[in-house]
């Protein structure tokens, strides 16, 4: 079997929330450019999820790890990215540029106290480039629509050059064509650099058209390859129930790969 | 009528300008933070419990400012505690602070014989009779303070726009709340001469609403920000001295001006 490097390893995670447990025993071990979907029912802790492996939530039980760093003491955030599910939420009047917002991105643990160099700036506009909001720069993101919005903050996201990227439903409540739009450049994007990318999402059909792996949450958690029809259905049934059917196609991609 | 160049001239106008516009400057800076992160009731809060400061140093015949400043920084690390360990919410902590500070205010003025010309000065400010000490604590905290908000200007913004991602990428987000709090403590009493502390928190807010009026970015907001409260500091000072009227009410009534203008500016934009 190939040798492929772990970047996060979680081993029989038991999270509660409010006294519930909302998931138990989880293990999932994602490896260096996976591009991975993490699907389930809604409450059904794909958030929590998530928000546990940054830290942000506390645990019960068990072990996370991030590059093969125990999450409790994990210092070197540089490598890591987030998009939340509340970053749309910000306030509309809030005076920043999308070229502003992009900047703060590249805030580490190394330059807090300094100015960000030119250099900085460059990434700043390379990223808005490759995401193709380079017109919006000096727009106010107040004054942004839906998919644009989502698309400046995985620029913000991405110009950490982060080597995992976490998205909690990115562009839930954006039109199709928006979202077909966003996949490809995150498919691109996953390509080019080989960055590894959890996205939560609830469209299935983007999930099997465009990642690698699926991850299912609903208070356990489940993981197979796309291309393993059986076990994908398998875990999708283990997550929605006994009786979900998720109907493969031979055409279900091509609309979402016509542009590519 | 006095002329207006000829003030110039006086020292203690010179060190009104100079004491005013730092403050105004430090003012329109913080106060945009606090706009962003809707807290303008802590400038309301430490203003109030800065005044059992001043009644303080006043009781003990110290410069009423340092005493000031202690009991607001005190202050903000109490509200801060009160947060922090769940006793009680936001609002909640300030409005408990600013109650303890103003009740202690009230008892030890009414010890050394109840309300006074030079408790007016800090109530209501003074700036054309501040003295040489106060202004070197102005200038002082003033650059400090500056100093400060220039440096970490990037990390507060990211924090004021979203803390969580600001955890995550390695920001000391608690530790910098805890500074801003200070800092906005601070710049209150340094604020205190030029408008006083029942009118301190016009000058923190009034700058940044109105930049924040014109729908820019941050870099464009915070210079529209100052250059409001520095303008309305130096035309409350010269008008103030020019028809002999008080310079608080002339600053906070051009501060009002400038807000409305650019309110109405927006609506019909």
């Amino acid at each position: 079997m190939e040798n492929k490097e772990v970047v996060i390893d979680i081993q029989d995670v038991d999270i509660s929330r409010n006294g519930d447990k909302v998931i138990t025993s989880a293990n999932l071990q994602i490896f260096k450019g996976d591009f991975v979907g993490v699907v389930g029912p809604n409450g059904g802790g794909k958030t929590t999820l998530i928000k546990t492996i940054l830290g942000l939530i506390p645990r019960q039980k068990g072990t996370i790890k991030l590059f093969n760093h125990p999450i409790d003491s994990f210092k070197d955030w540089r490598r890591i990215a987030y998009v939340s599910q509340e970053s749309n939420n910000f306030d509309k009047d809030f005076p920043l540029t999308v070229r502003e917002l992009v900047g703060l991105g590249r805030i580490n643990r190394s330059n807090l106290g300094k100015g960000l160099k030119s250099e900085d700036w460059k990434r700043v506009d390379e990223l808005l480039k490759f995401m193709s909001i380079s017109d919006l720069a000096n727009k106010r993101i107040g004054q942004l629509s839906g998919g644009q919005k989502q698309r400046v903050f995985v620029a913000k996201a991405m110009v950490r050059d982060p080597e995992i990227l976490f998205l909690d439903e990115p562009i839930s409540g954006v039109d199709p064509e928006t979202q077909e739009r966003f996949y490809m450049k995150l498919s691109d994007l996953n390509t080019k650099t080989r960055v590894t990318i959890l996205d939560v999402s609830h469209d299935l059909s983007a999930v099997f058209c465009r990642m690698g792996r699926v991850v299912c949450v609903n208070r356990e958690v489940n993981v197979a390859d796309i291309n393993d029809e059986e076990k994908f259905s398998d875990v999708l049934k283990k997550a929605y129930g006994e009786h979900f059917r998720f109907v493969f196609h031979e055409h279900m991609c091509e609309g979402l790969f016509e542009n590519d | 009528m006095i002329d207006p160049l000829k003030l110039l001239g006086y020292r203690f106008f010179q060190n009104a300008l100079i004491g005013g516009s730092i403050a105004a400057l430090v003012c329109a800076l913080i106060g945009l933070f606090i706009i962003l992160r809707k807290e303008s009731m802590i400038g309301d809060g430490i203003a109030h419990i800065s005044f059992g400061g001043i009644a303080l140093g006043l009781f003990m015949g110290i410069n009423p400012l340092i005493t000031a400043l202690l009991a607001s920084v005190v202050g903000v690390l109490l509200i801060n505690f009160l947060r922090k360990r769940g006793i009680a919410q936001s609002d909640s902590a300030i409005a408990v602070m600013l109650s303890l500070g103003f009740s202690i205010g009230l008892i030890l003025i009414s010890l050394v014989g109840g309300f006074n010309v030079e408790l007016f000065s800090y109530l209501f400010g003074s700036i054309l009779t501040i003295s040489q000490f106060d202004l070197m604590i102005i200038l002082g905290l003033g650059i400090i303070t500056l100093f400060l908000i220039i440096v970490f200007y990037k990390e507060l913004l990211s924090i004021t726009f979203d803390e969580e991602a600001s955890k995550l990428m390695g920001i000391p987000v608690n530790m910098l709340e805890s500074g801003l709090n200070i800092l906005i403590a601070v710049t209150i009493v340094l604020s205190i001469k030029v408008v006083g502390m029942i009118l301190v928190v016009a000058l923190l807010v009034l700058p940044g609403l109105t930049a924040l009026q014109l729908n820019k970015g941050f870099r464009i907001t915070s210079m529209i920000s100052v250059i409001v409260g520095v303008t309305s500091v130096i035309i409350g000072i010269f008008v103030s001295a020019l028809f002999n009227i008080a310079t608080s009410g002339v600053i906070i009534f051009t501060l009002t001006a400038f807000f409305l203008s650019a309110a109405i500016y927006r609506h019909f934009e």
